[in-house]
C-alpha cells in the first residue's frame, strides 16, 4: 500500500517548495515585481493547491506514501526499550489525513493571497515584499510540518510557523501594539513549545526513534512497552507515555491557543486580517490540534492524556465563548471564537471521536477563514474601523460580504445544515456517549453544550451589528467598495461552509442507514491508508467505554436536537436584542459578570502578575547569585592568578648569582625527591 | 630507488650543507671585510637553509629511516654509531631549518644599519648546523659537540648588539648559565661513563640491559638527573630556565625567535634520544631505583605553571612571549612524561608535532615583535595599541600566532594541544600522575589565552595613540611573518601527513 | 701501586664543589668563568679515571674535547665581558639587572 517514491509521490516535495521559492523570490525581487511579490505567491499557492489536490485523488486511488527523503544525522544510542540507534531524518508522510491537511492548507493559503490583492494592495501597505515573503516562508513551513513523518522534523516547521506568525503579527512594526502582540505571540506559544521539546527528547530517548509511522514508529514502539509491561525510566510504560504526552501537549495547547496558553491569540489580531485568517484561524493554530491527531494512535495509549485533552478542550470551548460576548471589535469577537471552536476539537480528540475532531477542523478552516476574510471586507469597506457600534446597516450596500459571512456565521454557530452544525454535532455527540460512562468527560461535554448557545448567541450579536440596522455612522453610510479579488475568495469560501458539511452526514447516514459517512470512510483508510493510522485502529485502542441513551440513533438525535436548539436559543436571544434598528449594548444585565468578562477573566493580570510577581524575583536572586557566587568564583580565580603570577615572576631577580643559587637548590630538590622515590638514602 | 647509491656520510646533507653555508659566509667576510651587502649576506644564508630544508624533506620522502620492511633506506649509520640519521633526525633538521630559513628573511630588515653582518649570518648558520647536527647525534661525546656548536654562537648572537646594554646584559646571564649548565652536563656524562665505560647511546642500553651497570645505581642516577638539568637548561625547563626571559627579552627579536624555536626544538630532540636510546624505561627502573618519567611529570607542570603564571602579568610584550615560551617547554615535556615501557608513541608523537608548529606560531611572533623594534613603536603592550589601523595584514597574522599558541581552533596549536592534551590522559591508564599533567595543561591554557588576547585586544581593539608615524612595510619581514602565519593555518589542513611524520618519528624512537 | 677510581671520583667531586661554591659567591665575571672551568675539568678528571678504570680510550678522547670545548666557551666568554665592561664600566656579574620580573 506504501508507495516506493515513482508516479505521483516523487512531485511530493515540490508542494512545500513552490512557497519557498515565493519566498525567496519575493524577498530577493519583491521591490521589483508588479504587483510587490503577490504574483509569485498566488501562482506558488496555486501550484502547491493543484499538486496537493493531485496527492488526495492519488491517495483517494488507493496509494499512500512514506519515505524518507534525506538523514541528517544518526548514531548508535541506548534507549530505554533497548533500541541500539537511533536516525534524525527528513521524510514524508502523505496518508489520508496529511493529503486532507494539505488540500486545505493550500487551499486557504491560496485563497488568501488572492484576499491579500485587496486587501494589502489595493490599500497602499508598504512593506509588501515582506508581507509576501513572510506568507511565503509560513506556508511552506505549514505544509512542510503537515506531511512531515517524524517528530522531529514536525517540531522543527512548528517552530517555524511559528516564527513567521511573529514576523507578520508585528508587519505594522511601527505602531505601539503590534510589536508587543508579536512578542507576546512569540513568548507565549514558546512557553508551550519549550515542554513540546522536552516531550520529542524524551520520546526520541525512550523509545529510539521519533517516526509517526510504520514498524519502526514511536507509537508502535510504545505500545509493545506497554504490552510488555517494561518499565520506563522509572515509570510503568503506560505512565511514561501519559508523562511524555503530556509534554508534547504543552507546545499543543500553545499553538492551538488552548487554557491557559490562550491569552497571545487575541493579542494576535494586531496582525493584518489576512494573517489572522490563514494563521491565526484556519492553518497554525491547527496546527496543534492537528498534531494531536498526527500522533493520535500514541494518545490512545493513554486514557489519562485522552481525558485531560478533553476536559481543556471543553473548558476553554465554554470559557472562551463567554468573552466572546461581550467584545465591540469585530476580530476580537472571531479570535475569541477560535479559541472556543478548537477547544471543540481537542474535547472531540480527548473523547476518541477522531473523524469528529478532524471534521471539525476542516469544516473550521473553511468557514472561520471565511468570516474572517469577510470581516477583512468590512474592515475595508469602513475605511478600517473594526468597532461594530460604529457600523450597522451594511447588508444592502454590500451584498456578496453580508451573504457570504451569514453563511460563514450560520456555520459557526451550527445551524443546521451548515457545516459547523454536523460537526460540532459529531463532537458533542462522541463526548456524550463516552461522558454517560466517564464523569470527567461529561463535565466537559456539559461544558461544551452550553458554549453552543454561546456561540449562537456572540456569532448573530456580531451579524445583526454589522450587517442590520441602521448605520450608526457616517462611514457605514458611504463605504468604501470592494474589488473582485476580495469578493472571490468570499463566494469560494462561503460555498464551502456551506456545503461541506455534506461529506460526512453521520446522523442522517444513522438514521437512514445510508453510507455517506465519506469522511469517515476516507480516515478509516477505505481508499489508501497507512497501517496503524486508521481511524478504525485507533477506535480499538481507545480504551473508553460508550454508553447510550436508550438506543444510539436515540441518544444521536437527543444530542442533535440539544445543540441545534441551543444554538438556535442564542441566535434568537441576539435578534431579541441586537437586531433592531437601534441597538443598545445591555450590558448592565450583565452586572458585575460584564466586567469580569469584559476583562477577559483577569487571565492576562494573573499571567502579568506570574511573570512579574514570581518570575522576576526569581531572576533577580538567580542573577544576584550569579553576580555574586558565579562571578565572585570566577572573578576570585583570576585575581588569584593574577596575584600567584606577581609572586611568581619575583623570583626572576635580575642576579644572575641568584640565577645560579636558585637552579643548584632546584637540581639538590629533584635530586633529594627522586632519591627519596628512588629509595637512594 | 636512487639511481646511483649515495656515500654514507652525505645522509648528514642538511647538518653539512648548513655548516658550509657558514663557512661561504666566513669566506665572503673575509674577501670583503664589513661588507653590508645584505642581499648576498642574507641571500646566502637562506639560500643554505632552503637548500638543506630541501634535501631534508627529499631524505624523508625518499624514505630515509623508514624501516626496509616498510620500503624504506632503514636507519643510516655513520661513523661507527656515532650519528645516525632516522625520521627522528630529519623531522628535527627540518624544523630547524624551517625556522632558520625564516629568522635569515626576517633578519635581512633588523639588521639594517647595523655592523658586524656578515658575522651575525654565519653565527646563525652555525647554530643551526649544531642544531641538525644535534639531532642526527647518537653519542653523549658527538651530543655534547653539537651542542655547544648550537650554544656558543648563541650566547655571541644574544650580545651582537653590542652598544645596547640590554643586549649585552642577556648575553652574560645567558653565557653565564650556560657555561654552569654545560659544566653540569659534562659532569653527568663522565659520571655516565663511569658507570657504564661507554658513551655511544644504545652501547649503554646495552651495558645497562647486561647488568653491566648494576652497582653503579647512584653514580648513574646522578648522572642522568644531571643530563637531565643540561638538557632543562636548552630547553629553557624550571629550575634551569632563568636564563630564558632576559635572553628573550634582550636579544635582537629574530634571535629571540631563532633561540626559543629552533634551539628549544634542538634541547627536546637530545632529551627524546637519550632519555629512550640509552636509558630505556623499565630496565633503568631496576637500576637506579625509578623511572625517570617521575621527574619529567614533575618538570613538566611545574615549568608550564611557572612559565604561564609568570607570563600572566608581564608589560612588556617580548619579556611574556619569553615566559610563555617557558610555559610551551613544559607541554612539550608532557611527551616525556607519557612514556611508558610499553609504548607512548602517540603522546610523544604530540609533542613532536607541537614543536613542529611552535616553530612556526611562536617564531611568527616574535618576528612580529622584531617587526614593532623596526618600527620603534614602544615595548610595552601600551605601545601595541591600535597597530591593526595601521598594519592590518601584520596585525592578523599576530592574532593568528597567539590565538594558535593559546590552542584556539581552527589553528595548529589547538591541534598538537588537543593531541598532547588526550595522549596524557591515554597515559593516565598506565601512571595516574598523567591525570595531574593534563590537569596542569587545561589550567596553564586557559590562564594563556588571558595574555595572549590582551595583546590581540591591545592590537585590534584599543585606539591607537594620536601620535605615531606612519609604519614602513619592509619586504622580509613582512615575507617571513606571513609565511609563518600561513603555515599556522594550512598546517590544519595537512595535519594529517604531519602527525603521520611525528608519531613514524616518535614510534623509530619508542621501540 | 695504583690509586683505586673511588679516589679519583673524590677527588672530581671536591673540585666540582669548589668550582660550583666559586660560581655561586663570586661576582667577578672572570672568577665565574674559573669556577666554571674548575667544574669542567672535575668532569675531565673523572673522564680519564673512568677510562683508566674502564680501559678503554673513549673517555680520555672525550676529554680532549671537552678541553677544547673549554677553551672556545672561554674565547666567547671573554669576548662577552668585554663588551659588558665597555657599557657596565665593572666586570662585577651582578650589576647588570636592568631586566627582572
Amino acid at each position: 500500500m506504501v508507495g516506493t517514491g515513482a508516479g505521483p509521490f516523487s512531485y511530493a516535495p515540490a508542494i512545500a517548495l513552490f512557497p519557498l521559492a515565493a519566498f525567496v523570490i519575493s524577498l530577493v525581487f519583491g521591490r521589483q515585481l508588479p504587483k510587490k511579490g503577490a504574483i509569485p505567491g498566488i501562482f506558488a499557492t496555486a501550484a502547491s493547491l493543484l499538486f496537493s489536490l493531485w496527492m488526495f485523488a492519488t491517495v483517494a486511488g488507493g496509494e499512500t506514501y512514506h519515505e524518507t527523503l534525506y538523514e541528517w544525522s544518526a548514531g548508535a544510542v541506548t534507549t530505554e526499550v533497548g533500541a541500539e540507534e537511533i536516525a534524525f531524518s527528513f521524510g514524508l508522510l502523505i496518508d489520508p489525513l496529511s493529503a486532507l491537511m494539505l488540500v486545505i492548507v493550500s487551499l486557504v493559503a491560496f485563497l488568501v493571497h488572492v484576499f491579500s490583492l485587496g486587501y494589502m494592495n489595493d490599500e497602499g501597505e508598504t512593506g509588501l515584499p515582506r508581507y509576501y515573503a513572510s506568507l511565503g516562508l509560513f506556508t511552506f513551513s505549514m505544509l512542510a510540518f503537515v506531511y512531515a513523518d517524524n517528530l522531529l522534523m514536525a517540531f522543527m516547521f512548528f517552530e517555524l510557523v511559528g516564527l513567521c506568525s511573529y514576523l507578520l503579527i508585528g508587519f505594522w512594526f511601527r505602531t505601539k501594539s503590534a510589536p508587543s502582540a508579536a512578542k507576546k505571540a512569540f513568548l507565549v506559544t514558546r512557553f508551550g513549545d519549550y515542554f513540546f521539546l522536552i516531550g520529542v527528547v524524551a520520546i526520541a530517548s525512550t523509545f529510539g526513534t521519533v517516526a509517526f509511522a510504520g514498524e519502526e514508529s514511536f507509537v508502535v514502539a510504545a505500545e509493545t512497552a506497554i504490552e510488555d509491561g517494561t518499565t520506563l525510566f522509572g515509570f510503568d510504560a503506560q505512565t511514561w507515555v501519559t508523562i511524555t504526552g503530556l509534554l508534547v501537549l504543552g507546545g499543543v495547547i500553545g499553538k492551538s491557543a488552548q487554557f491557559p496558553l490562550h491569552t497571545w491569540l487575541p493579542d494576535a489580531m494586531e496582525g493584518p486580517t489576512t494573517v489572522s485568517a490563514l494563521i491565526h484561524a484556519a492553518t497554525m493554530v491547527a496546527a496543534g490540534v492537528y498534531l494531536v491527531a498526527r500522533m493520535f494512535g500514541y494518545y490512545a495509549l493513554s486514557p489519562t492524556a485522552l481525558s485531560i485533552i478533553a476536559f481543556v478542550g471543553g473548558f476553554t470551548a465554554l470559557f472562551a465563548a463567554t468573552m466572546g460576548v461581550v467584545k465591540d471589535d469585530i476580530k476580537q469577537v472571531l479570535a475569541y471564537s477560535t479559541i472556543s471552536q478548537y477547544g471543540y476539537m481537542m474535547l472531540g480528540m480527548g473523547v476518541g471521536g477522531y473523524v469528529a475532531g478532524v471534521f471539525h477542523l476542516m469544516n473550521h478552516a473553511f468557514f472561520k477563514a471565511l468570516l474572517f476574510l469577510g470581516s477583512g471586507a468590512v474592515i475595508v469597506l469602513m475605511h478600517h474601523e473594526q468597532d461594530m457600534w460604529k457600523m450597522g446597516g451594511l447588508k444592502d450596500k454590500a451584498p456578496i460580504t453580508y451573504y457570504t459571512f451569514l453563511a460563514g456565521a450560520l456555520a459557526l454557530a451550527g445551524i443546521v445544515p451548515f457545516s459547523g452544525f454536523w460537526s460540532k454535532d459529531e463532537v458533542l455527540f462522541d463526548a456524550l456517549i463516552v461522558g454517560l460512562e466517564e464523569p470527567v468527560i461529561l463535565a466537559a461535554y456539559a461544558m461544551g453544550l452550553l458554549a453552543v448557545f454561546f456561540t449562537g448567541f456572540y456569532t448573530f450579536r456580531m451579524v445583526f451589528l454589522t450587517f442590520h440596522g441602521e448605520p450608526r455612522t457616517e462611514t457605514a453610510e458611504d463605504p468604501h467598495g470592494v474589488g473582485w479579488s476580495i469578493k472571490a475568495p468570499l463566494v469560494v469560501l462561503g460555498l464551502l461552509a456551506a456545503l461541506v458539511g455534506f461529506v460526512n452526514l453521520a446522523p442522517i447516514a444513522k438514521v437512514a442507514g445510508m453510507d455517506i459517512t465519506f469522511l469517515e470512510y476516507w480516515l478509516d483508510g477505505e481508499y489508501g491508508y497507512v497501517e496503524g493510522l486508521t481511524y478504525h485502529h485507533y477506535h480499538e485502542m481507545v480504551a473508553f467505554e460508550e454508553g447510550y441513551i436508550g438506543s444510539e440513533t436515540t441518544t444521536m438525535l437527543l444530542s442533535a436536537g440539544l445543540s441545534l436548539g441551543l444554538a438556535l436559543a442564542g441566535a434568537f436571544a441576539a435578534h431579541t436584542l441586537y437586531n433592531v434598528p437601534e441597538p443598545k449594548r445591555h450590558t448592565t444585565k450583565l452586572g458585575g459578570a460584564y466586567t469580569v468578562l469584559r476583562n477577559n477573566y483577569y487571565q492576562d493580570e494573573y499571567q502579568v502578575w506570574l511573570a512579574e510577581g514570581l518570575t522576576l524575583p526569581l531572576a533577580r536572586t538567580a542573577d544576584l547569585f550569579d553576580r555574586s557566587v558565579i562571578d565572585g568564583a570566577v572573578d576570585g580565580v583570576s585575581g588569584a592568578s593574577l596575584f600567584g603570577s606577581s609572586w611568581v615572576k619575583r623570583i626572576q631577580t635580575g642576579l644572575v648569582t641568584n640565577y645560579a643559587a636558585l637552579i643548584v637548590a632546584g637540581f639538590i630538590a629533584l635530586l633529594l625527591g627522586l632519591g627519596l622515590y628512588g629509595g637512594w638514602f | 630507488m636512487a639511481a646511483y647509491q649515495l656515500p654514507q656520510w652525505a645522509a648528514l646533507a642538511p647538518a653539512l650543507l648548513l655548516a658550509l653555508t657558514g663557512l661561504v659566509l666566513f669566506l665572503i667576510d673575509s674577501i670583503s671585510p664589513r661588507s653590508t651587502d645584505r642581499t648576498l649576506l642574507a641571500g646566502t644564508a637562506a639560500v643554505g637553509a632552503l637548500a638543506s630544508l630541501a634535501v631534508a624533506v627529499w631524505f624523508t620522502a625518499a624514505g630515509v629511516g623508514t624501516p626496509t620492511v616498510d620500503g624504506g633506506e632503514g636507519v643510516i649509520e655513520i661513523f661507527d654509531g656515532q650519528f645516525v640519521v632516522d625520521q627522528l633526525a630529519l623531522y628535527f633538521m627540518i624544523v630547524v631549518t624551517i625556522v632558520t630559513a625564516l629568522i635569515v628573511v626576517a633578519s635581512y630588515d633588523y639588521l639594517a644599519g647595523h655592523t658586524y653582518q656578515a658575522e651575525y649570518y654565519s653565527l646563525v648558520v652555525l647554530a643551526a648546523t649544531g642544531m641538525a647536527t644535534v639531532a642526527a647525534a647518537n653519542s653523549l661525546v658527538t651530543i655534547f659537540i653539537a651542542l655547544e656548536l648550537t650554544s656558543l654562537p648563541s650566547y655571541a648572537l644574544v650580545a651582537i648588539l653590542k652598544d645596547n646594554r640590554g643586549s649585552v646584559e642577556a648575553g652574560l646571564k645567558y653565557f653565564l648559565i650556560g657555561a654552569l649548565s654545560s659544566a653540569i652536563f659534562v659532569y653527568g656524562i663522565s659520571l655516565v661513563y663511569g658507570a657504564t665505560g661507554v658513551l655511544q647511546l644504545d652501547s649503554i642500553a646495552e651495558v645497562i640491559a647486561d647488568g653491566g651497570a648494576d652497582g653503579f645505581g647512584g653514580l648513574l642516577g646522578l648522572g642522568i638527573l644531571m643530563l637531565l638539568g643540561g638538557i632543562a637548561f636548552k630547553t629553557a625547563s624550571v629550575p634551569f630556565h632563568f636564563w630564558a626571559p632576559e635572553a628573550y627579552e634582550g636579544a635582537p627579536a629574530p634571535i629571540s625567535a631563532f633561540l626559543s624555536s629552533a634551539s628549544k626544538a634542538a634541547g627536546f630532540v637530545i632529551a627524546f634520544r637519550v632519555f629512550n636510546v640509552a636509558f630505556p624505561l623499565g630496565e633503568i627502573g631496576n637500576v637506579i631505583g625509578f623511572d625517570w618519567t617521575v621527574a619529567f611529570v614533575v618538570l613538566a607542570i611545574v615549568t608550564m605553571t611557572v612559565g604561564n603564571f609568570a607570563a600572566a602579568t608581564q608589560e612588556n610584550v617580548k619579556r611574556m612571549l619569553a615566559y610563555s615560551s617557558i610555559g610551551h617547554a613544559g607541554y612539550a615535556l608532557i611527551g616525556l612524561a607519557g612514556l611508558s615501557a610499553d609504548g607512548g608513541e602517540l603522546v610523544m608523537g604530540a609533542a613532536l608535532m607541537h614543536l613542529l608548529v611552535y616553530g612556526f606560531m611562536n617564531t611568527g611572533a616574535f618576528l612580529f615583535v622584531a617587526l614593532a623594534e623596526h618600527w620603534g613603536v614602544g615595548r610595552t603592550f601600551e605601545d601595541y595599541n591600535g597597530l591593526s589601523s595601521q598594519a592590518p595584514v601584520a596585525c592578523g597574522a599576530m592574532a593568528v600566532f597567539l590565538f594558535s599558541l593559546a590552542g584556539i581552533p581552527p589553528f595548529g596549536g589547538f591541534f598538537s594541544k588537543y593531541f598532547l592534551f588526550t595522549g596524557a590522559l591515554q597515559a593516565a591508564t598506565a601512571n595516574t600522575a598523567m591525570l595531574a599533567v593534563a590537569a596542569a595543561l587545561v589550567v596553564n591554557s586557559a590562564l594563556s589565552l588571558y595574555y595572549y588576547s590582551r595583546l590581540v585586544k591591545a592590537l585590534w581593539i584599543e585606539d591607537p595613540p594620536a601620535t605615531r608615524d606612519r609604519l614602513g612595510q619592509p619586504t622580509g619581514l613582512y615575507a617571513a611573518i606571513v609565511v609563518a602565519a600561513v603555515m599556522t593555518i594550512v598546517i590544519l589542513p595537512g595535519f594529517g601527513p604531519v602527525a603521520e611524520a611525528a608519531t613514524g618519528a616518535a614510534e623509530a624512537l619508542v621501540n | 701501586m695504583t690509586v683505586a677510581v673511588e679516589y679519583y671520583v673524590l677527588l672530581s667531586m671536591a673540585v666540582f664543589c669548589i668550582g660550583l661554591m666559586g660560581v655561586l659567591t663570586r661576582r667577578n665575571a672572570l672568577l665565574f668563568l674559573m669556577s666554571v672551568e674548575l667544574m669542567l675539568n672535575a668532569a675531565n678528571i673523572n673522564l680519564i679515571a673512568f677510562a683508566f678504570y674502564h680501559g678503554n680510550l673513549t673517555g680520555q678522547v672525550f676529554a680532549l674535547f671537552t678541553m677544547a670545548l673549554a677553551a672556545a666557551e672561554v674565547a666567547v666568554g671573554l669576548g662577552i665581558i668585554l663588551v659588558l665592561y665597555r657599557n657596565f664600566r665593572d666586570v662585577d656579574v651582578t650589576v647588570p639587572t636592568t631586566m627582572r620580573w
